[in-house]
């Protein structure tokens, strides 16, 4: 007989969190920003003359200087971004990679779109220049599941490794999903998050043809507005954010410092249409029932919301009354996306980490560029200034196009 | 350095990584970390600043820089190898 526990046992524990976003290179540096409420998005030299020209990158990464030159350029960005939030958050855990059970050590990592970039490029040789001029390094630059298989080669991680492609949950349903591998015995330690780097023409102007962006071209700053009665879109983002989750024997034995732990995780799909949400929040309300049930709590039990408040019109009001529906007015409610845009397959795990933070510092983020709450609102979200609350359980939204949702509930340790 | 040799260290700083001072005469390719992929890159990068023709059997993890100027060269005066 095993002595590890059967499926439906204890919550994993949160070890350790890497942040590589538009809020800044590190946990630190995020954690400030996104306090503060101040917002990223800025007008982007590289879209100019397309149908909008505002993004959230992420400031000042240098993937020569953090990679190395030689591994960097066989790398696309949405990978690179994940090697290094994997790496402070390897060294935040107090693991020394190689230095592990290696088939033990498990990567799930999700993203919506792979190496959007890499693959805009070679379709311009290939039509521009011809069959000849493509390279040889599109697939393993840009195919999605590379990520994973990357994180692995660079730390040795020799255990289960997999992409998780939900669209925008993408980055929590990685995390559900590792939660699952530790839960099952399959995995000691799960590399798991999110990544995306989808700032490229095709990509941003699709997105804009479908009405999703805010339009908010000369005011940059204020276009990421979730839950304000002004919003008109979302700002496309890039971001990684990497946790370390790790079964709480496994980190009991070596003494790691548990940040929080991974109490729940909820999915669901809408089964209604291709990009609009259910207009209930059936699917979304589903998701939280499911999340709160495997956790063991209540609705009553959840102090603090990290919303998916992408800034888009139908999402917020949406998301809005299903929160009301399952807590009332009881939590503290939040979108980081007015500070951080909205990153797509990494947002689900960037808010993840977001979530953690608020738990292990008891305070709310604000929502930023909320002045005027839309009347449709009427749940208690957070704005203007930080909110210091003791908190015992927070609970992060992720909904994606496709209809899939996937919620994630924390527990401080 | 010949304008051939600087035109090869060139395009492996820029494209490929590699520091200039790692660049020796005799560096050979996987030395440089050009596996068979960056290989036919590199190939094709060096169609394209050299306009000559080379096959992706032409250059090999083993050659050095020193080979692939020579063949480069021997492209250039018309050598039919």
């Amino acid at each position: 007989m095993s002595d590890r526990p059967a499926a439906g046992g204890p919550e994993v524990a949160v070890t350790g969190i890497g942040l590589v976003t538009p809020a800044g290179l590190g946990v630190r540096e995020n954690w400030q920003r996104v306090t503060a409420g101040e917002a990223t998005a800025a007008t982007d030299p590289a879209f100019a003359g397309l149908l909008t020209d505002i993004s959230c990158r992420v400031p000042g990464f240098d993937a020569a200087r953090e990679l190395g030159k030689r591994k960097a350029w066989r790398l696309d960005r949405y990978t690179q971004l994940a090697l290094v939030a994997a790496k402070e958050a390897l060294a935040d855990a107090g693991l020394t990679p190689g230095d592990w059970d290696g088939p033990r050590v498990g990567v799930v990592i999700g993203n919506a779109l792979g190496g959007t970039a890499t693959f805009e490029e070679q379709v311009r040789n290939l039509v521009v220049d011809g069959a000849q001029t493509v390279s040889p390094m599109l697939v393993p630059m840009a195919a999605a599941n590379m990520v994973s298989g990357y994180v692995a080669m660079e730390f040795g991680a020799l255990g289960p490794n997999l992409v998780t492609a939900t669209a925008c949950a993408s980055g929590a349903t990685a995390l559900g999903v590792a939660r699952d591998l530790l839960r099952s015995g399959a995995c000691d330690v799960v590399i798991a998050g999110g990544t995306e780097s989808s700032l490229s023409p095709a990509i941003v102007s699709a997105f804009a043809r479908m009405g999703a962006l805010s339009r908010r071209n000369d005011a940059p700053e204020a276009a990421s507005r979730p839950f304000d009665a002004g919003r008109d879109g979302f700002v496309l983002a890039e971001a990684a954010a990497i946790l370390v989750l790790e079964r709480p024997d496994h980190a009991r034995a070596r003494g790691a410092r548990v940040r929080a732990r991974l109490a729940g995780y909820g999915a669901s799909a809408d089964a209604h249409h291709a990009t609009a949400p259910d207009p209930q929040g059936a699917g979304a309300e589903r998701a939280i029932r499911a999340a709160l049930a495997d956790a063991s709590l209540t609705p009553d039990d959840i102090d603090h919301v990290n919303a998916h408040g992408t800034s888009t019109a139908l999402n917020d009001v949406i998301e809005a009354k299903v929160v009301e529906r399952v807590f009332g007015q009881r939590p503290a409610v939040t979108s980081t996306k007015g500070v951080t845009g909205h990153s797509l397959g990494a947002a689900g795990a960037v808010e993840a980490a977001y979530t953690v933070l608020a738990l292990e510092n008891g305070v709310v983020p604000p929502t930023a560029n909320l002045d005027s709450l839309d009347p449709e609102v009427s749940v208690d979200v957070v704005s203007k200034a930080p909110r210091h609350l003791r908190m015992k359980a927070a609970l992060s939204n992720s909904f994606a196009f496709g209809g899939q949702n996937a919620v994630l509930v924390f527990t401080t340790p | 350095m010949d304008s051939q040799t600087a035109g090869i260290v060139e395009l492996l700083v820029e494209r490929f990584g590699v520091e200039a001072d790692e660049v020796q005469d005799d560096s050979r390719m996987r030395d440089l970390d050009l596996d068979s992929l960056a290989l036919v890159e590199f190939g094709l990068a060096v169609e394209q600043q050299f306009q000559v023709k080379v096959s992706e059997d032409e250059i090999g993890p083993d050659n050095t820089v020193q080979d692939v100027v020579r063949l480069i060269d021997a492209k250039l005066a018309g050598d039919p190898r």
